[in-house]
């Protein structure tokens, strides 16, 4: 349809002519500062081939649990072209939860039992955690978002920062600044030795378990009369409902699915980073929305190497740039940034580019 | 039906619950204390009045008025009908069974309220009691919060010695509490068509006499207020003690807000015209007669005001939400930290070694430094709005979020030049003449009421340009922006000048705002500028109503002033801002003085008549806000 | 005389297809030219190529003897074209009076300094803005409307302040993406009779989009049509009704095969 306002906005960018050489030469400035750093800096630091393995793997796990929060972003971008800002915390609460069931696990002393006992414990606990997340999930979409459906844009994101700080306080004043430390069960504390690459066994069993989850989600997605549904939604909200497909049930349970995931996001993460605290859902969320934008937002396949891609990039990028692991973050944010400058459709495309505006 | 309006009952009562719950977990009974279990039985009759409030509305056929601000009155904002106005009038008496049906729901409603939360606090008090430490977290809730809840002390549920009785209490005080709300609704469902005649006619014998009463009591309020603040500070009056600064803190924000509202009260013209000196003029006085903490805190509430007026030109006037806007607050800080404080940072010492300056003496002055950070922080606004000048909405928002938290994280890092976590340390005062300012008023000024002056002064100057601006083809084509970005482009509006202009002049009032910050701080470390900055920024100018200034300075006064003046209730500030940004989301998205534009589309599109009378005067009654422009109303009505 | 527009083997790809392909059109100084064709044959597209929201991938472009290839939209206005929207989009929350000066804005010229100190020369010009735009409206059939809010506008009006707006910009040549569209018959005699006047009064070139024959056959003074992209017929009204590959193309042997293609199109 060539005369539709979608179109036409998608080519409104088209003829600014001297912004894209603009952003031409920046790039080429950007790539150029980048080589030389790595040639001149990173790789004379002379680190041995280990290193970089162990960082890559370390990276690929980090990339994993982004995957699982990008999922989420990506799924609700795809329904409702809004950024569910506050997805970060809801995969915080699943953190904390899981922190809570551990505890609780510990007080009963199934973490130190047989391994059928501690996996059917670990699971539960992610089970719980994700239970919790998709609680905080559906309770935003139903107070946060619906009423804001038809609303201007700007409307729904303005309330989704709110519930994300809400959120965030909240638990803060309930649990507390200090940290909650995960103690990990002695059946996986250890780890595998393959030379002087060492493998964490919770690293291995994060990146499993992720994989598997986002498997599961593109099944759902692919194969069921949900995903069906999910799907003709993401195409067109009026015409599905004209087809019979109930929209706002097919929100929750995407609101529900990305919950789920960013739950057992959370529960791992704590595994990963051993501590949860009220504010330790931001900055995986921010990066996590990197993830979806590097892949192509609202583009599922897209969000899964996006945040693998991220978690190699945050995890190599300091040593081999020679800069401070300080400023890992700060390549995190100007990746995010140098991607929607030179390529805001993301690396594998935004599904549903034409609707974006 | 008995069912369903049961089921419905119980629902009211768990969402009551629910809240509730979230009250005892956040601390708040503790807070209370003793009183606690009414407060919170009073809370929860709340819910169900407004519940049953749409309960009777429904039956009666008239949806209930959402408010002025809410989406259904909004052309193009809505695509399902929205006319709600051929409702049916209420009944005049209600039929006995309508009543006892209310006060069943009601009853019911407030006893699964009560119920749930005796069982909560009995779970809790048991497990105390029996010695049982479930976490952390409870254990932190159960012994003040329940005690105040059950109306024992802490020591009573560690010896496990409540009685039951306690708990029944608790249900039959939310049984209560819901047999009140339902009194109250079926009430005011019976008699409102007897009210309304009631309103009719007073207005219809004194209208306009009790009208013009009312209203000159709105506009001499805050003179009389002032007045009030003026005499409190005269030596030997006190009140209620030692609190008697706080109480002077309160009367003035109330003052200041109270203002606004005369202004909006009085008519245009002369009227207005006069009000406005003299509000000017009283608000003028105010950091005379104020103390050093009121100053500090008008202070900071107006370096915000400044703040809000321009982050308002980026996000209400241009529509580009940025959350990144502490970056040039921070710009601005810094700025003028480096050039006046000695030894600011190794980096800067050393290259003020290298020029052959002395650095230990300030470089510039704050007058001769304002040029700088303001120059700094446009250039920082230039520099970030390039590289998002093709984002649009959400995505900018997101970026611009990124380039706050990196400057921030550069401000930690870069320990050379910014001396990183340790701050900056002994930022030079504000001279006026190279003379303190309580030289030159004989010491009638404070150092902070000199700061407290300059930021209402420098407010007045940017609201003063920021509404010319508005006001210009600049506004606009900001605003044409906003609505269209391509259809702005094609009808001839330079997309890039004029999105970066508005970076740009807003980066440039934030670098303004910043760099007075700075010299009220005296020292500055990077957490001064953290994203909170940015939010609180982005929360008043929405809590205020979008592009209107008069609204900046009153969702300054209510987000920046009121937490000072409820320090104890100061750890639930953030919470609540949050929860009000997310129900002024829903419930009045154009804010609590929204501007005239927004205002128009809240008004019925039948009023507004060709002589757009209403435009006219809403945006001249904004100019006299700041206080400022005195031909500007005239100005207005003549141009459109 | 040289023509006032010139498209030269302008075309235009989407992806895979080409919705403009190869077009040449010439349009002389005050002029009524219409463009027609069946839903999908690249007119919008075409527009959309002239005022710079899409650059063509092959051929010219020629205003008045010079180049609009590459040119922002914005610099294209300033040229002298301006032009309305199919689906109307006008700015919603402004008045009908401020949707006219923003049309007017690449006219005015007063420094943003001087609006911040309100200097005698930009109160002036914004003083002769709002004349002009408030004899814009009178002259559209909008006089008495200037403080209505656009969208609380009737369907007809808001089309007719789209072209107040579009005027606003002073034109010389005046893009209508089916201004008719929507309307019933008296509003259409409203807008046709706007045409001519457009061309009478202020002399400026119009080249339309419109679907309504009737319209099209009674003030064009010469007819385009495209189809899929290309154009296949071009000449006064009556010889483009005589056309037969227009008659094919609008009620051809395969009407419905069209029809599937366009819709997967979509």
């Amino acid at each position: 349809m060539t005369s539709s306002p979608a179109t036409v906005q998608a080519a409104g960018t088209e003829g600014r002519t001297s912004l894209r050489q603009f952003t031409r030469v920046l790039g080429a400035v950007i790539l150029l500062f980048v080589i030389w750093r790595v040639t001149t800096v990173g790789l004379s630091e002379g680190y041995p081939a280990s290193f970089w393995i162990s960082q890559a793997l370390n990276g690929l796990v980090l990339g994993g649990v982004y995957a699982l929060v990008a999922l989420g972003y990506t799924l609700v971008y795809g329904i409702l072209f809004m950024i569910n800002f506050a997805h970060g915390e809801v995969m915080m609460i699943g953190g904390i939860t899981g922190y809570f069931a551990l505890q609780f696990a510990q007080a009963r002393g199934w973490m130190e039992g047989p391994w059928a006992v501690v996996v059917v414990a670990l699971l539960l606990i992610m089970f719980i955690g994700m239970a919790a997340s998709v609680l905080i999930g559906v309770t935003l979409e139903r107070l946060a978002y619906r009423p804001l459906r038809q609303a201007p844009r700007l409307v729904p994101l303005i309330s989704a920062i709110g519930a994300s700080l809400f959120l965030q306080y909240s638990v803060l004043l309930i649990f507390g600044v200090s940290p909650h430390s995960y103690r990990k069960p002695a059946l996986i504390s250890g780890g595998l030795r393959l030379g002087d690459v060492f493998i964490p066994y919770t690293g291995a069993i994060i990146f499993v378990t992720s994989i598997l989850l986002m498997l599961a989600l593109y099944f759902i997605i692919q194969r069921t009369k949900l995903g069906r549904a999910m799907r003709a939604v993401a195409e067109d909200r009026s015409t599905a409902s004209l087809m019979g497909v109930d929209v706002n049930a097919v929100i929750v349970v995407t609101f529900m699915l990305g919950s789920a995931l960013a739950g057992a996001a959370g529960v791992m993460l704590g595994f990963h980073n051993t501590v949860v605290k009220f504010n330790s859902g931001f900055l995986p969320g921010l990066k996590a929305f990197t993830a979806a934008v590097l892949g192509g937002i609202g583009n599922i396949p897209g969000a899964m190497f996006g945040a693998l891609l991220l978690g190699l990039i945050e995890a190599i990028g300091p040593s081999a740039l020679g800069i401070p692991t300080e400023y890992k973050d700060v390549i995190a944010f100007s990746l995010l940034v140098l991607i929607l400058i030179f390529r805001p459709t993301g690396l594998f495309g935004e599904v549903l580019s034409e609707k974006k505006a | 039906m008995p069912v369903e309006s049961a089921t419905r009952a119980v629902r009211t009562g768990l969402v009551a619950f629910a809240f509730l719950a979230y009250l005892i977990f956040i601390g708040v009974p503790g807070k209370i204390g003793g009183s606690a279990l009414p407060v919170l039985a009073l809370i929860s009759a709340l819910f169900i009045w407004l519940a049953l409030r749409r309960e009777s509305a429904a039956l009666s056929g008239t949806a209930v008025d959402p408010g002025p601000g809410a989406y259904q009155k909004k052309p193009g904002w809505e695509i399902g009908p929205r006319d709600t106005s051929d409702a049916s009038p209420f009944v005049d008496h209600l039929p006995f069974s309508v009543v006892t049906g209310f006060v069943l729901k009601g009853v019911l409603a407030g006893c699964t309220t009560g119920l749930l939360i005796a069982v909560l606090s009995g779970v809790s008090a048991t497990a105390m009691g029996n010695g049982v430490s479930i976490q952390p977290v409870f254990d932190k809730i159960v012994p003040v919060n329940v005690a105040a809840l059950i109306g024992v002390s802490p020591g009573q549920i560690a010896q496990a010695e409540v009685p039951l009785l306690r708990f029944v209490l608790q249900v039959l005080f939310f049984a209560g509490a819901g047999l009140l709300a339902a009194l109250v609704a079926a009430a005011a469902r019976s008699s409102q068509s007897q009210a309304e005649q009631l309103a009719r006619l007073t207005t219809r014998l004194s209208g306009p006499t009790t009208v013009n009463v009312a209203r000159y009591a709105g506009v001499a309020l805050p003179f009389l207020l002032l007045a009030y603040i003026a005499w409190l500070g005269l030596p030997g009056v006190s009140v209620f003690g030692s609190n008697e600064g706080t109480i002077r803190l309160l009367i003035t924000l109330i003052a200041t807000g109270s203002g606004l509202f005369a202004l909006r009260l009085s008519l245009p013209g002369r009227e207005r015209t006069v009000v406005g000196v003299l509000l000017g003029l009283g608000v003028l006085a105010m950091p005379f007669i104020l103390d050093q903490f009121q100053n500090s805190v008008m202070g900071l509430v107006f370096i915000f005001v400044m703040m809000g007026l321009g982050l308002n030109i980026v996000v209400g006037y241009a529509g580009l939400l940025d959350l990144g806007y502490v970056a040039f607050f921070a710009i601005g800080a810094y700025t003028y930290a480096f050039l006046s404080a000695p030894f600011s940072s190794p980096y800067v010492s050393s290259l003020l070694l290298l020029l052959g300056v002395a650095p230990e003496s300030p470089l510039l002055g704050y007058w001769m430094a304002l040029p700088v950070a303001m120059l700094t922080a446009a250039a920082g606004g230039i520099l970030l709005g390039i590289p998002v000048l093709r984002m649009r909405g959400d995505y900018l928002a997101i970026v611009t979020l990124g380039f706050g938290e990196i400057i921030r994280l550069f401000m930690l890092n870069l320990g050379e030049l910014t001396n990183g976590p340790r701050g900056i340390l002994e930022i030079s005062q504000p001279a006026l003449f190279g003379l303190s300012p309580s030289s030159v008023t004989f010491g009638l000024l404070s150092s902070q009421g000199w700061i407290f002056l300059l930021a209402l002064v420098s407010s007045a100057l940017v609201a003063f340009v920021a509404i010319r601006l508005n006001d210009s083809r600049l506004g606009r084509a900001w605003f044409a922006m906003q609505e269209d970005e391509d259809v702005a482009e094609a009808t001839g509006v330079h997309l890039v000048r004029t999105k970066l202009l508005a970076f740009a002049i807003g980066a440039t009032f934030a670098g303004m705002a910043g760099q007075l910050y700075a010299a009220r701080q005296i020292n500055i470390f990077p957490e001064n500028f953290s994203l909170f900055v940015s939010i609180d920024a982005l929360a008043l100018i929405i809590v205020g109503g979008i592009g209107s200034p008069a609204g900046i300075v009153l969702g300054a006064l209510a987000l920046k002033g009121l937490p000072e003046v409820l320090r104890g209730v100061d750890e639930y500030r953030i919470v609540t801002f949050a929860a009000l940004l997310v129900i002024m989301m829903i419930v009045r998205p154009a804010g609590i003085l929204p501007s005239a534009r927004r205002r128009i589309q809240i008004n019925d599109p039948n009023e507004m008549g060709p002589d757009s009378k209403i435009v006219s005067d809403g945006e001249a009654e904004v100019v006299q806000t700041a206080g400022v422009a005195k031909n500007a109303a005239n100005g207005q009505e003549e141009a459109m | 005389m040289t023509a006032l527009l010139s498209v030269q083997r302008v075309t235009k790809v989407f992806g895979g297809l080409t919705a403009v392909d190869g077009v040449d059109l010439d349009i002389e100084e005050r002029s009524i030219t219409s463009l027609i064709g069946p839903n999908g044959a690249g007119k919008t597209t075409l527009f959309n190529c002239l005022t710079g929201l899409h650059r063509p991938e092959v051929g010219e472009i020629l205003f008045s003897g010079s180049s609009l290839i590459g040119l922002r939209p914005d610099e294209i206005t300033d040229r002298g074209v301006a032009r309305t929207y199919q689906n109307i989009r006008l700015f919603g929350r402004m008045t009908a009076l401020e949707n006219v000066l923003v049309g007017q804005h690449l006219r005015l010229e007063a420094s943003h300094w001087s609006a911040v100190l309100r200097t005698a020369r930009q109160q002036s010009e914004e003083r002769a803005a709002r004349e002009l735009a408030r004899d814009l409206l009178d002259f559209v059939g909008l006089s008495g409307r200037e403080g209505v809010v656009s969208t609380n506008l009737p369907y007809g009006d808001q089309r007719l302040l789209e072209v107040a707006r579009a005027l606003g910009s002073r034109p010389r040549l005046l893009l209508l993406d089916e201004p008719a569209a929507g309307m019933n018959p008296s509003e259409t005699d409203r807008m046709m009779d706007l045409v001519h006047r457009l061309r009478d009064e202020k002399g400026i070139t119009v080249f339309l989009i419109e679907h309504d024959m009737k319209v099209v056959m009674s003030i064009s003074e010469s007819v385009a049509v495209l189809d899929y992209g290309e154009k296949i017929a071009e000449g006064t009204p009556e010889e483009v009704r005589a056309n037969a590959r227009v008659v094919e193309a609008y009620l051809g042997p395969e009407v419905e095969v069209q029809e599937a293609t366009e819709s997967a199109s979509h």
